[in-house]
């Protein structure tokens, strides 16, 4: 299983099998004859032959990163059913992180300097993000993030030295910052409907964690009446979460927002559905994304949230959504999990045809020559994807090259959906609760409250 | 501060019984066969996962907890029996052999895990379900950890009864102190192994049971309690099963306290703390007599 071989798989899939590798082999000899030449032209884009490739960084051995490599492989298919990228047929190449910031350097250098892929797409890590992005800056090959959402990586890159950083967007989730703006948002809409006033937030010791440590807790308090009432964030080596959940219940909680992306999400979980709690339990859980995360935890899920890009498959955010989703069960819903695509996958899907059509608009893919061209289309470009519109930020904002939030009348941040696991019969199942918008069940409180 | 006292004082006990029964299982094969088990911990993850795939719900078989968990239990009695017999009893005179090959059959077992089941955590169902909370103490406790507290006892009784008041438990007791001394007086020394490695596993399985269910059911649990294991066997007295319950308990009530005292992220820091000093102090550990150098 860890050792899929995703590469030869994906040759086949572009045609028979014989033209498939002909095609692979030709397309090696001209990738090393252009490595060979590039010394002495001073470019390696793999511009010379008619394949537009795209390289997918992800931690594909998780089911997040399965996800978003199939979906990748779905946009593809589908750019190859319509012509491809400007004429080119379009290539998918995947590469496994391993979430880790050192595999993850080796393979995107192998991605560029080998395979000349056109695209870089992916990244689910924060840190593997952080570790990629100075390589992938000097080499100017456009990079779209579509799963690590951290401020910093932009702030800290985009904001200091623009023409550096020019070719790294991210289309998708909105960064921390943004989402911590829209979890306070969801913190006012439980108080209205509950009159939950006291919450608080237990966040993982990672880099991805930092907005919701730092920025939400003022902006809950922002509203009046809320309150956090007790903060603290947790090793990502901790399976015993006990007395967590009994220092959030001693100091009055109404509602726990967790952001929790290992494992230990399951047990953290279970503890506290087992001893039901008396406080619901919200906020991010990587693992509670999973359509098999009801299986994962026998049930215990039942009335915890998550929020989610995409809103786990279930509502049709954009006319294109449910198409999406359709697509990826007819293709891979009887194979190993994930059955619906996650989160990284609709950023994934969505970011491979926003780079297909700031392509067309801009007539060229050649980014050593037309980097800029190729930028001011994405700046420019509108884009209705499967897990909502978007947009980017141009070079003067806070976040240069970042997707834009999207926000309802009253200003609540609404691409930012909020899914909980709802009682079906004897089973569970997957409803988006907010905004109000998109929603397509009220949010429920656990019975035991 | 009482109430922290007290819920260090519940809490410890609870999960302090279930180490008890990692270590015993680990000390017993040491002291009777002289080998390193270090697929110790990997036999209670088999157990974890053979109750995960009996009794879950989106399995093909979904049996009732308890006969899950009882045919869990003797999967991994039966897993610890084959690997005595299939491979540790032809490599057992060679230390260095036994330690790099128990090794590779916790990897083994660990990517054979990951093929069939996934590499994500998964949580078992609870034996019993329900909890009750202690408000004077602050805490809750869920009624699987009562059963596991329970059980842990009971099995830790009964191996005492055996080991001390049956002839065949005597003879592993006997084959522990003095492997040629239990020879001269005519115990088959083959026999002694097989049902020692049979009972290691029975407690492994118990223990990765309640384990998989408190904390969670994942490929790489099996080094924390391998761990455990060795640091508790140590500090008791390499060999001594009176050694591993006292040692257990220190352990088990160490970790409770500084997680309540210092937080989560210092569970393990007091405990290698320590074992150093009782390595520098104590090397034979608290009750090390047992064990009669040859």
């Amino acid at each position: 299983m860890t050792n899929e071989d995703n590469n030869t798989a994906e040759y086949n899939s572009t045609g028979n099998e014989t033209v498939g590798r002909r095609t692979f082999l030709a397309a090696t000899g001209a990738a090393t004859v252009t490595t060979s030449l590039a010394g002495c032209l001073g470019g390696i884009s793999g511009g010379g032959d008619d394949v537009f490739r795209i390289g997918h960084l992800g931690p594909t051995e998780l089911e997040m990163g399965r996800g978003a490599e199939r979906s990748a492989q779905l946009a593809v298919d589908e750019l190859n059913d319509n012509g491809g990228i400007l004429g080119q047929d379009v290539e998918l190449l995947s590469e496994d992180t391993g979430g880790a910031p050192t595999e993850g350097e080796r393979v995107t250098e192998n991605l560029i300097q080998q395979d000349n892929v056109d695209l870089l797409v992916g990244t689910f890590v924060s840190e593997v993000t952080q570790g990629i992005i100075d390589f992938v800056a000097e080499m100017d090959v456009p990079f779209l993030i579509t799963g690590s959402a951290d401020p910093d990586t932009i702030t800290e890159n985009h904001g200091e030295d623009y023409d550096h950083y020019k070719n790294v967007f991210r289309t998708g989730p909105i960064n921390s910052d943004l989402q911590a703006e829209g979890m306070a948002g969801y913190a006012t809409y439980l108080n209205e409907e509950y009159g939950w006033e006291n919450f608080s937030i237990l966040a993982d010791d990672a880099a991805w964690t930092t907005s919701f440590r730092d920025i939400l807790p003022t902006q809950i308090e922002e509203t009046d009446g809320l309150s956090v009432v007790h903060e603290d964030r947790m090793s990502v080596e901790t399976d015993n979460f006990t007395p967590f959940l009994d220092a959030a219940d001693s100091a009055d909680a109404d509602v726990v927002f967790r952001f929790i992306a290992h494992g230990g999400a399951a047990a953290f979980t279970s503890t506290w559905a087992q001893n039901e709690y008396p406080f619901a339990l919200e906020g991010v859980s990587v693992p509670g994304m999973s359509p098999e995360f009801w299986d994962a935890t026998e049930g215990a899920c039942l009335y915890e949230t998550t929020s989610q890009s995409g809103a786990g498959g279930v509502a049709p955010l954009t006319e294109r959504s449910m198409d999406f989703v359709d697509a990826y069960e007819a293709e891979y819903g009887d194979e190993e999990p994930p059955s619906k695509p996650m989160y990284m996958g609709f950023n994934s899907y969505d970011a491979v045809l926003f780079y297909a059509e700031a392509a067309e608009a801009a007539d060229t893919v050649d980014y050593e020559s037309d980097l800029d061209a190729i930028v001011d289309a994405m700046l420019d470009l509108e884009f209705t994807g499967a897990a909502g519109s978007v947009s980017l930020y141009g070079p003067d904002s806070e976040y240069p090259h970042d997707v834009r939030e999207t926000r309802t009348e009253d200003g609540i941040i609404s691409n930012f959906p909020i899914t909980q696991w709802q009682p079906d019969g004897d089973d569970g199942v997957v409803e988006c609760v907010y905004p109000q918008a998109d929603a397509t069940a009220d949010h429920v409180e656990p019975e035991w409250l | 501060m009482i109430g922290q006292l007290l819920s260090i004082l519940v809490l410890g006990a609870m999960i302090s019984a279930v180490y008890a029964l990692v270590a015993i299982g680990f000390t017993m094969i040491f002291g009777v066969g002289g080998v390193l088990n270090l697929a110790h911990g990997a036999l209670i993850m088999i157990g974890a996962f053979a109750y995960l795939a009996l009794t879950s719900t989106a399995g093909t078989i979904s049996l009732p907890p308890i006969v899950g968990f009882v045919l869990a239990v003797a999967i991994t009695a039966g897993a610890s029996y084959v690997l005595y017999a299939g491979l540790v009893s032809y490599i057992e005179d060679n230390i260095v052999i036994t330690f790099l090959a128990t090794v590779v059959v916790a990897l083994l077992v660990t990517e054979v895990i990951i093929i069939r089941f996934g590499a994500s955590p998964s949580q078992l169902i609870p034996v019993v379900a329900g909890s009750i909370t202690l408000e004077v103490v602050g805490t809750r406790i869920r009624y699987v950890e009562l059963v596991a507290f329970v059980v842990s006892w009971i099995a830790i009784g009964l191996l005492w009864y055996y080991v001390t008041k049956t002839d065949e438990g005597r003879s592993i007791l006997a084959t522990s102190m003095s492997r040629r001394g239990a020879e001269l007086t005519g115990v088959d020394l083959e026999t002694v192994k097989s049902r020692t490695w049979l009972i290691a596993g029975a407690f492994a399985g118990i223990a990765g049971v309640f384990i998989g269910t408190l904390q969670s059911t994942a490929p790489e649990m099996w080094l924390n309690p391998l761990a455990l294991a060795f640091i508790i066997v140590v500090i008791g007295g390499i060999g001594s099963i009176k050694g591993s319950v006292v040692a257990a308990y220190l352990i088990g009530y160490l970790e409770t306290a500084s997680i309540e005292i210092l937080g989560p992220s210092f569970q393990g820091v007091l405990s290698l703390i320590v074992l150093a000093a009782v390595l520098l102090v104590l090397p034979q550990g608290l009750y090390g007599r047992e064990l009669v150098h040859e």
